[in-house]
């Protein structure tokens, strides 16, 4: 069975790796300019010492010359490669045995269909973790040197980094591969799984990620924070906390107080457990429903 | 007859009361069948009868609506592997992975099968001239047919199911294929069944006859017992049915006479014989146009001494 889905599944894997690897060769020839002009700029030493605020050309000069190419190569375009990843491995998983008539072929051998299809699921969503995991360590070293500036909260920043990448892309396969299952047609199964993944995908993003925990609230005095301006959003540099990486809700002066309300710096990896747990659950209860539909429902 | 057949051993397939509901479309109904092991079973209907339906759910492709179906013994769906293990299966228009390699194919049904024969299966590639490399998207109908066919038996199953195995075939193809089921089969003590709604192919290989029009069964049993339960009579075209000595399967009304092929046992025919009536022995073929032509809604059968599916007590209330 392992062979089996080995020798199905082969070309997509080809593909996946040849996708890794053009982002592996994207990363080490951006990754390595980025290196080069931030060590040349000394902002390792400017960050350390004042979170950025005393070599603000520096910053401004390094952002505006990487800023760009980070932010629409990833922010734009792969904000939905993880879904289209998922779905295009997902969907022909069973849709495509249905839609060329080999469901009669391989749910008649001795092996049960419920055991083929977990065997099946299993090795993939291994191969996927695997490849979800790899371009997350791409991605997280290349945009190493920009992540001093701007912490790990953007949204083109945290949606590539931790575990959340790898748990897109298995909640698309999960839904694609359900889809599969209940429309019988590879290509309306991928439609079908990917308009529900990227409405989840970004309801949690705008609106249920800034709640996931309760957000702080700092209040300073008005002597320390240079007139009204809060630099709202997490791209100052630095933000209003005056710490890189604090995800910056809001500011407001009540009296000579000026109130903020953010997310800390160091509650990324919660946030991540958080998100990934979200989509994971998603993807174990299609998962489960495909199972269950199978063993329950002869197609 | 099936203990008999079977060494006392469970029969190779029992189906009871067995049905299936597509929405509110019963694509089979009130199947009972019993098959001994070793019979080599035609099983015919015009498309549409529920051949492949009554097919699926003795693989467990899938579930009755209503009623059981066991192969050799195995009913219950919890024994779905051991029931997997007993039936080759070829589906209809032959499905194989079209970017599989010959060799591929087999490893797959040595993977997914414990009984995998892989001898068997080179051995009858390199008989048909097939080779192992070749992939199944360039092989030829024909060809590719011939490797389903070994799939099917290189698993070593005692039930071998052929869901019209040669419908999609040329002339030459068809010949070619028949030729090979009948040859692997033949002596092996393989029960066969094989749906088809071509009668011509299946005359000299198979031994029992299952005819299914409109998902019911109209006649199953031994096709020598059969034949010689018909005989076709020609009798003037004013006697009425009433009159005859059998159940009349199927009439033909020309000016004077009427051709009708009516079930009933020798002696009850000699019994109600009158001189002016020509009575013939009926041909496999005619045997089965004869129920391919009866409106699917005609009670099956209505004689006790014949194998044959009869409708329960339900089945009245149903055609309705």
């Amino acid at each position: 069975m392992i062979w089996v889905s080995w020798r199905q599944h082969r070309s997509q894997a080809i593909a996946c790796l040849g996708v890794l690897a053009a982002l592996t060769v994207y990363a080490i020839l951006l990754g390595t300019s980025m290196r080069t002009a931030f060590s040349h700029d000394h902002l390792a030493a400017c960050v350390a010492r004042s979170q950025g605020s005393s070599c603000p050309d520096a910053v401004q000069a390094f952002t505006d010359e990487f800023g760009s190419a980070v932010n629409i190569a990833f922010w734009a375009s792969l904000l939905i490669a993880p879904g289209l990843l998922g779905v295009l491995i997902g969907a022909p998983l069973i849709a495509s045995e249905l839609e060329y008539g080999t469901w009669r072929l391989a749910w008649s051998q001795t092996v049960p269909r419920i055991r083929w299809l977990a065997v099946k699921l299993a090795l993939v969503t291994g191969g996927l973790v695997v490849l979800g995991a790899a371009m997350t360590a791409v991605i997280t070293w290349y945009r190493a040197p920009m992540d001093q500036l701007t912490g790990h909260f953007q949204h083109n920043i945290y949606d590539f980094e931790g575990l959340v990448l790898t748990a897109y892309i298995l909640c698309a396969f999960g839904f694609a591969v359900l889809a599969g299952l209940l429309v019988r047609r590879s290509i309306p199964a991928m439609i079908v799984a990917f308009i529900p993944w990227l409405v989840i995908r970004l309801v949690v993003e705008f609106l249920l990620r800034p709640h996931f925990l309760a957000p702080v609230t700092l209040r300073q005095s008005c002597a320390g924070c240079r007139g009204a301006f809060v630099g709202n959003g997490i791209s100052a540099i630095p933000p209003a906390t005056g710490h890189i990486g604090d995800w910056v809700f809001s500011g407001a002066q009540q009296g000579n107080q000026l109130v903020t309300y953010y997310q800390p710096a160091d509650r990324f990896w919660t946030f991540q457990f958080i998100e990934a747990g979200l989509f994971v659950a998603l993807t174990a209860a299609a998962l489960g429903a495909t199972i269950w539909l199978l063993h329950r429902r002869p197609a | 007859m099936t203990q008999d057949d079977a060494g006392g051993g469970a029969p190779a397939l029992r189906a009871e009361r067995l049905g299936r509901r597509y929405g509110h479309l019963w694509g089979l109904r009130d199947c009972t069948l019993e098959l001994p092991a070793g019979a080599i079973a035609a099983l015919v209907g015009p498309n549409g009868a529920g051949k492949t339906t009554l097919l699926e759910m003795i693989i467990g492709l899938i579930e009755p609506t209503e009623g059981e179906v066991s192969v050799f013994g195995v009913t219950s769906r919890a024994q779905v592997a051991a029931r997997l293990a007993r039936v080759g299966y070829v589906a209809q228009d032959h499905p194989l992975y079209r970017d599989f390699s010959v060799a591929d194919m087999f490893r797959l049904g040595r993977a997914l099968n414990p009984s995998w024969d892989q001898g068997l299966a080179q051995a009858r590639m390199d008989a048909l001239g097939i080779p192992l490399k070749r992939k199944v998207k360039t092989l030829s109908g024909g060809q590719r047919a011939q490797v389903s066919l070994t799939v099917a038996l290189a698993k070593r199953a005692p039930l071998l199911v052929l869901d019209e195995p040669v419908s999609s075939l040329d002339p030459v193809a068809r010949l070619e294929f028949m030729r090979e089921v009948m040859a692997s089969v033949v002596g092996t003590g393989l029960t066969v069944i094989i749906a088809s709604h071509v009668v011509s192919e299946l005359e000299r290989l198979c031994d029992w006859l299952i005819v299914l029009t409109g998902g019911r069964v109209q006649i199953a049993g031994p096709a020598d017992d059969l034949l010689a339960a018909h005989r076709l009579l020609t009798v003037p075209r004013a006697t009425p049915d009433a009159e005859l000595p059998g159940l009349p399967v199927h009439r033909t009304d020309s000016d004077r006479h009427s051709t009708v092929l009516v079930r009933a046992d020798r002696a009850r025919l000699a019994a109600m014989r009158r001189p002016e009536w020509l009575a013939d022995p009926v041909g496999f073929e005619q045997l089965v146009m004869a129920y391919l032509q009866r409106r699917p809604e005609t009670a099956a059968a209505d004689d006790d001494s014949l194998a044959v599916a009869r409708p329960g007590p339900a089945a009245t209330e149903v055609t309705r």
